[in-house]
C-alpha cells in the first residue's frame, strides 16, 4: 500500500515536471504571438509567479546576487548591512507585520496578479496584499512626498517592453537574504531606485530585467536577469487574502505575545 | 476525493513545492529541537500570516497538554489542495515539527499524519527541512 502510494506520488511528480519543462520557454510547435490589448500594447494581464532567477536557487524568496553587485562607495557597506541590535522589532520589523516594501514583498513565493489598462498597470502580490499602482500615461514622478515603503513608480513603453522607474523610498530592507545568512541583513538607502523592464518572450514567460541604483551604497547600478512565469490555473481562485495582523503569534520569538 | 487531495498535497511535498513563512523560522523555532506528538485536534485558527492548530496530548500521568502548531498561510495551503476541512476537529494526528525557542508548548507544524496513515505537509518546505525558513 505504501509502495503503491509512493509510486503514485512519483508519477504525480513526473507529470508535474513534464508540465514544467513544456512551459519552460522551449520553442512551441504552434506559432505564439504576444497577446495585445485593444490599443495594441502587449497584454501582461493575469497571474504570474514572483520574479525568479533563470537558474533555480531553491525555494523561498528571490534574493539578489552578491557577485553581481558593484563595489561599495565609501560608507556604503555600513549602510548595506544592518547590524543586529538584539531587539527583534528593530532587527526584523516585518515579523511584527510591518510592510515588506519594494521589491522584497513581490519577490516572495506568492502569486502576483497584473491588471492592465491603457493608463495603469496594477501589480498585486498575495503576500500582504501589497499593491503597486503604476501610471502609464506619461506623467512625471510625484514631487514633495515623503519617502515610502513602496516608492513612487511611473511606466512607459519602449516598443513591446514596459519600463517602470521607481524611486522615493524610505531606507528599508532590500531583500530576504537575511534568511539565508542571518549575518547579512541587507538594506537599501533612501537613494534607492529601480528600473524594471518587462517583456513577454513566449507563452508562459515574462522577461523581467531588474536594475538597482543606490548611489549612497554602490558605485554603479547593477542588473539582475529575472523572469516571471504565467499561471493561468491561478485565475480560478484568484489571490487569497493576507491580513498579517490577524493572527501573528510568536512575533519576534515570543509565543506569550498576541 | 479527500484521499486524492491528500495525495496531491503530499506530492507537492515530494516535488519540493515552495512555501513561504511570514517571519523568520529561525527566530521563533529551533531546528535543533524536533518534536513529534500524537493527540487530538481541538482547534484550528485558519488565518494569516500562519494557520495555527492545536492538539491535546494525553500525558502518561493522565494530564492533558495542549500543543500549538504554526503552519503555512491559508492561501499557500489551499493552493496545495489543503483546506481547513482537512484538519478536522477531533481527528487523532501525529504532528512533527520544531519547538519554539521560548520553551513553550508551541512548534512549527510540518507533517501531520492521520490515524489511517494519510499525511499532509502543512508547513513551509524550507522550514521543516533546513530550519532556515523565510519570513
Amino acid at each position: 500500500m505504501k509502495r503503491g502510494l509512493f509510486h503514485s506520488l512519483l508519477g504525480l511528480c513526473a507529470a508535474a515536471c513534464m508540465f514544467c519543462s513544456s512551459a519552460s520557454g522551449q520553442p512551441q510547435a504552434h506559432a505564439w504571438e504576444t497577446p495585445r490589448t485593444p490599443n495594441r500594447k502587449p497584454d501582461f494581464s493575469g497571474f504570474w509567479s514572483q520574479p525568479r532567477h533563470t537558474e533555480p536557487r531553491g525555494g523561498g524568496a528571490t534574493t539578489f546576487t552578491k557577485e553581481r553587485m558593484p563595489p561599495f562607495v565609501s560608507g556604503g557597506e555600513e549602510l548595506f548591512y544592518k547590524p543586529r541590535t538584539g531587539d527583534p522589532f528593530l532587527d526584523e520589523p516585518r515579523a511584527f507585520c510591518m510592510p515588506s516594501g519594494w521589491p522584497s514583498a513581490f519577490f516572495g513565493p506568492y502569486p502576483v496578479q497584473i491588471v492592465q489598462t491603457d493608463e495603469w498597470l496594477v501589480m498585486v502580490t498575495e503576500f500582504e496584499r501589497a499593491t503597486r499602482l503604476i501610471p502609464l500615461d506619461g506623467r512625471a514622478h510625484r514631487e514633495g512626498i515623503e519617502p515610502t515603503y513602496y516608492g513612487d513608480s511611473v511606466g512607459h513603453w519602449e516598443g513591446d517592453t514596459l519600463v517602470i522607474d521607481s524611486r522615493n523610498f524610505k531606507r528599508w530592507t532590500l531583500d530576504d537574504y537575511y534568511y539565508v545568512n542571518p549575518d547579512e541583513y541587507r538594506m537599501h538607502s533612501d537613494a534607492f531606485r529601480t528600473i524594471e523592464r518587462l517583456r513577454r518572450v513566449d507563452e508562459s514567460t515574462l522577461s523581467y530585467e531588474f536594475t538597482v541604483e543606490d548611489p549612497k551604497i554602490f558605485t554603479e547600478p547593477w542588473t539582475e536577469e529575472l523572469h516571471m512565469t504565467f499561471h493561468p490555473e491561478w485565475e480560478e481562485t484568484g489571490l487569497y487574502e493576507f491580513v498579517c495582523q490577524e493572527n501573528n503569534r510568536c512575533p519576534g520569538g515570543d509565543c506569550s505575545a498576541r | 476525493m479527500q484521499r486524492a487531495l491528500l495525495s496531491a498535497a503530499a506530492g507537492w511535498l515530494l516535488c519540493a513545492a515552495l512555501a513561504h513563512a511570514h517571519h523568520s523560522f529561525a527566530a521563533v523555532f529551533d531546528a535543533a529541537q524536533p518534536v513529534a506528538v500524537t493527540g487530538t485536534i481541538v482547534r484550528v485558527e485558519w488565518a494569516n500570516p500562519h494557520i495555527w492548530f492545536y492538539v491535546e496530548v494525553a500525558e502518561p500521568d493522565g494530564a492533558v497538554t495542549e500543543w500549538g502548531f504554526s503552519a503555512a498561510p491559508p492561501g499557500v495551503l489551499m493552493r496545495r489542495g489543503i483546506t481547513k476541512d482537512v484538519l478536522e476537529i477531533g481527528s487523532v494526528v501525529n504532528v512533527e515539527g520544531f519547538r519554539a525557542r521560548d520553551g513553550s508548548n508551541n512548534a512549527s507544524g510540518g507533517r501531520v499524519t492521520f490515524s489511517d496513515g494519510r499525511n499532509v505537509f502543512t508547513a513551509s518546505a524550507e522550514d521543516a527541512t533546513s530550519g532556515s525558513g523565510n519570513r
